[in-house]
Formats: C-alpha cells, structure tokens, sequence
C-alpha cells in the first residue's frame, strides 16, 4: 500500500522536469530563511547581534518566521524524497540528515527555546548553547548537500 | 575572450585541485551554502524590519547595525567559496544560462547597494524618526527579498543544465555532473 502511494507520488513528481527544481528551490530558500532566524537568536546569546534586544525578545520576534520556514521546508523535503524514495533510504547521507535534523529540531524547541526565554541563564551556557545549535544546523546542511556525492 | 579568461582561471593549480579533489570540492560547496542558511537569514531579517512585517519593537538602527557585520563577514565567506566552485570549473559555466542569470542578479545586488546604502542603511535613524516607515526603506527591503531569491534559486538550476542537451534536464542531484566530477571515492 505505501509502495503503491509512493510510486504514484513519485511518478507525479517525475512527471515534469520542473517539479523536482521549484521543490528545491522552495527547501533552500525556506531553510535559508528558517536557519537564519535561528541564527540570529544564537548571535544574540553569544552576546552580538540585534542591539538593545534580550535573547528572549530576538526568539520571540523570530520564532513565527522559523515556524513559518520550517513549514515550507517540511513539506517541500519529502516532496524531494518520495520523487526517489529508495535511493535516499539507502543514501548514508540522507540518513545523516535525518538524524541530525530530527536532533536540531528537538534541540530547538526544547533547551535552545528554555535558555533563550531564561534571561538570567549565564553566559557560558548561553554560548554552549548557540554552538551546539549552529553545529547542529550545520551538520544538516552539510548532510544534504552530501546526498549528491555520497 | 571571456572563454579564454575562463579557461585560464579553471587551470590554475589551485582550481585544478579543486576539481579533482575527492571530499574538497563538496565540503565547500556545503561551506557555501551553509553560509546561505546562517548569514543569509539575516538579509531576510533585515528585509522584514525594513518593510515594517517583523520585529516591530526593535528600532530599524539596532537590526541594521547589529546584523551589518555578520552579514558582512558571512557574504565574505559565502562568494570566496562561490568564486572557488565557479573558478574550478569555469569553463563548463561558461554556456550555463542559470550562471548568467545569478550573475545578473549579483550584479543587481551591487547597484541595490550602491542606490539604497546611502538612502537607507547608512541612517536607519533617520527611517526610526519617521512616523511611517519611509517607501524607500520598503522598496528596499522587497527589492533585496526578490533579488537574493532569485540569485539562490538560479544557483541551485546551474546544476541542472547539461550542456550535451543544451538545455535542462531532470536528472536527480546525485546523477548532475556537479556531483560525478567530485564523487567520493
């Protein structure tokens, strides 16, 4: 039944040369942005970036927008995947990806969202934190863009 | 002549490596576009401070001035890596469209800067003393949103064309040339 639906996505997706570009660009521009906004609040608790703002003003400002982001990068993802299902699952890169993408998630909405709230957290964790984030988001990209040449 | 031009620069030693390397060529094809995602971010902001959509309470000056620097070192990075990968295989650039396209566009960047740097992002403090948000400022912030769209998602197509086709072809990212010349092995 999943073979059977994802045969008939994948064959929706190839059916025109242009679908699996436009879906590319809608997940690097989206990431590009939802990343960004990421990284401003990691600027931010390494103590630059956005003047005159607390971390937990900057997350507050950008957290619609990274939601927003990820939307679109969450949906143009598996668009991209189920045009070739099989290959990526035996990608060791994809899986990467996944790993490192399913860890940056979580690590976002939960102690990156407490420590950037919490403007009494000093400033050896803050700076932990914003590189462990950056880290983290780095590894997904990187794990990506490997999908082609691994 | 800007074939020559291009030649010369892919046979550098330096660019010759690149192409030929194993893990070289994607780590800073990944370096690139990893600038993209956490620098690039930041031209969004100040694009949607700009056009008064975002970050309202922070005043115009403080996300102007507080991004300026890291967007600066991040664009740094970003075109000496983009010069790398072009520089490597510049020849094979050379008839892609897509490449030309993003040109223009950075071209546009240029002229973006040059008109609104001196209007806008030089004295955000003249934009926060405004009672609106002044048109320039906002033509600004959705010129630069359209252009730096555009130049990303050209970028990505460059990858797509395939010169024996002269034209586009579907194929997926792991089967586009870009990825064969520097397959790990």
């Amino acid at each position: 039944m999943l073979l059977i639906q994802t045969n008939a996505i994948a064959d929706a997706l190839n059916s025109s040369e242009w679908v699996f570009p436009i879906a590319e660009c809608f997940h690097i521009t989206a990431f590009a942005w939802s990343i960004g906004m990421i990284a401003a609040v990691d600027y931010r608790l390494l103590g630059f970036g956005i003047q005159h703002s607390k971390p937990s003003e900057v997350l507050r400002d950008t957290a619609p927008w990274t939601l927003l982001g990820l939307a679109v990068v969450l949906l143009s993802g598996p668009l991209l995947f189920l045009s070739d299902a099989r290959m990526y699952l035996h990608n060791p890169s994809f899986v990467f990806k996944m790993y490192a993408l399913a860890a940056a998630i979580l690590f976002n909405y939960t102690i990156h969202r407490k420590i950037a709230q919490s403007d009494a957290s000093s400033q050896g964790v803050r700076t932990v934190v914003a590189v462990v984030s950056l880290l983290l988001w780095v590894s997904v990209v990187f794990g990506g863009l490997f999908i082609a040449f691994a | 002549m800007i074939l020559e031009l291009f030649q010369w620069l892919q046979s550098l030693s330096f660019m010759t490596f690149i192409r030929e390397s194993g893990l070289e060529y994607p780590i800073v094809m990944s370096t690139h576009l990893t600038c993209i995602a956490i620098f690039g971010g930041l031209i969004v902001i100040t694009d949607l401070r700009l056009l008064g959509w975002a970050f309202k309470d922070k005043s115009i000056a403080d996300v102007v001035n507080g991004l300026r620097w890291w967007k600066r070192v991040g664009f740094i990075i970003m075109f000496s890596m983009g010069f790398t990968l072009f520089g490597s295989k510049a020849a094979e650039y050379y008839p892609n469209p897509y490449f030309w396209i993003k040109m223009s566009f950075l071209v546009l960047v240029l002229i973006h800067a040059i008109i609104f740097r001196p209007i806008v992002y030089n004295h955000p403090e003249e934009l926060d003393a405004s009672p609106v948000i002044p048109t320039r400022a906002k033509v600004a912030g959705a010129l630069s949103l359209i252009i730096w769209t555009t130049v990303l998602c050209n970028g990505r197509l460059i990858g797509y064309y395939e010169p024996k086709n002269r034209g586009f072809s579907i194929s997926k990212p792991h089967e586009q040339e870009s990825a064969s010349v520097g397959r790990l092995r």
